[in-house]
């Protein structure tokens, strides 16, 4: 009976030191956690701050300047840079870092595109599916997007003129597939000169971002205006890229 | 129909650079920029002189993570309306301290001037005549105030 107890009373010791080894394993392992993710945090912060950093100096800048050429360069990497900026928004905002939705993006981008007012008789129409695309895509496909839209805000509109742009984000079997449209005056109807080149500029973006992505880019002149085709292929959109 | 006077508008932002960007953007919205601080000390300090109506606080500052704080004490003591402008919304406690809302950096010239439109048409009516715009976001007690206990 003794002899039990004695051996009863070991285990208790035991189990209370292994309860406190795991205690204070958890709490150093806690500790560490916390650690990274304060740092972590910081630099979401910096980055972010960076950012805006970068964005208010260009702002400045075409601010001052005279020259209508260098201020439209200016705000089209302004628009370039905010369209990184959403991106970087969006993805820290959520729990999950790996996905990105890339028709939550759009959101967002139509939101600020539409309410600059630079175009007050454009109207956007979205249709969008959810579309979670890895988070490492996700600067490349922003970037296409608002480029083939801004192009289309910049050149298919001369003058004011009303209009429509349609923004269409869909699965496509494993795939992805994006369709920019408009109703303004088709490429052959813009006025050229620089207005030409910084077109080019864009068009040149959309084929590198194009071959990065591995899409297939269609682009035509339709009864109405231009549409945009992208399909982007599994590997570029699918888990674990 | 007799003009409001300009909103007052107190800046809180250790970055030089984009304080000078938010002038611009109060000034160009129709708003009065009457000071700019850097840290929590000088945010309160001019607070309490200049009594502006609205104060954009960053929550880092040149004297650390203060600019919580700062917000409490200006909403507190110098009955500022706050609107937190910052890449640091997970340092916001749920009641972000009093202030009417946030903004998170990297915000766009337009969702800034959007937001001050808003801000200063709620205050001088007392209530929202619209959803607050794309990157605005109320506090609670802000969107109850605003938009009246149903919509909240």
């Amino acid at each position: 009976m003794k002899r039990r107890e004695l051996t009863s009373q070991t285990m208790d010791e035991r189990v209370a030191a292994l309860e406190a080894a795991v205690e204070a394993r958890t709490r150093d392992l806690k500790a560490a956690l916390d650690q990274r993710t304060a740092l972590l945090h910081e630099l979401d912060h910096r980055v972010k701050n960076n950012l805006q950093l970068i964005s208010s100096l260009m702002l400045m800048q075409a601010r001052r300047t005279a020259d209508p050429s260098v201020r439209a360069a200016l705000d089209g990497m302004l628009e370039r840079l905010h369209a990184i900026a959403t991106v970087h928004r969006r993805l820290f905002q959520t729990e999950d870092v790996e996905r990105f939705d890339l028709s939550e993006f759009v959101r967002d981008l139509v939101a600020d595109l539409a309410g600059s007012n630079r175009h007050p008789l454009l109207t956007f129409q979205c249709v969008l599916a959810p579309a979670e695309v890895p988070a490492s895509r996700a600067a490349s496909l922003a970037l296409l997007i608002n480029e083939l839209v801004s192009n289309a805000m910049r050149h298919a509109f001369p003058d004011g003129r009303p209009g429509r742009i349609l923004i269409d984000v869909r699965k496509s079997g494993e795939g992805l597939r994006i369709e920019i449209a408009d109703d303004g005056v088709g490429m052959a109807g813009s006025p050229g000169g620089a207005q030409d080149a910084a077109a080019g500029f864009g068009l040149t973006i959309v084929d590198l971002l194009g071959r990065q992505l591995r899409a297939c880019i269609r682009r035509e002149t339709t009864d109405i205006g231009v549409r945009t085709v992208i399909a982007l292929p599994p590997e570029s959109v699918g888990v674990g890229r | 129909m007799t003009a409001n006077p300009p909103l007052r508008v107190l800046i809180v932002e250790d970055e030089v650079l984009l304080a000078t960007e938010l002038e611009y953007l109060v000034t160009a919205s129709g708003a009065e920029p009457v000071g700019h601080a850097m840290t929590s000390p000088e945010a309160l300090d001019l607070a309490e002189r200049l009594r502006p109506d609205l104060a954009l606080v960053d929550v880092h500052l040149g004297d650390g993570p203060t600019g919580v704080e700062a917000a409490r004490g200006m909403t507190d003591h110098c009955g500022a309306v706050v609107l937190f402008i910052t890449a640091n919304l997970k340092r916001l406690p749920s009641d972000l301290a009093g202030a009417c809302g946030v903004m998170s950096k990297p915000y766009s010239e337009h969702q800034v001037r959007a937001a001050l439109g808003f801000i200063e048409a709620c205050m001088v009516n007392g209530r929202a005549t619209c959803p607050p715009p794309q990157g605005l976001q109320l506090s609670a007690a802000y969107a109850e105030l605003w938009n009246g206990p149903a919509a909240a």
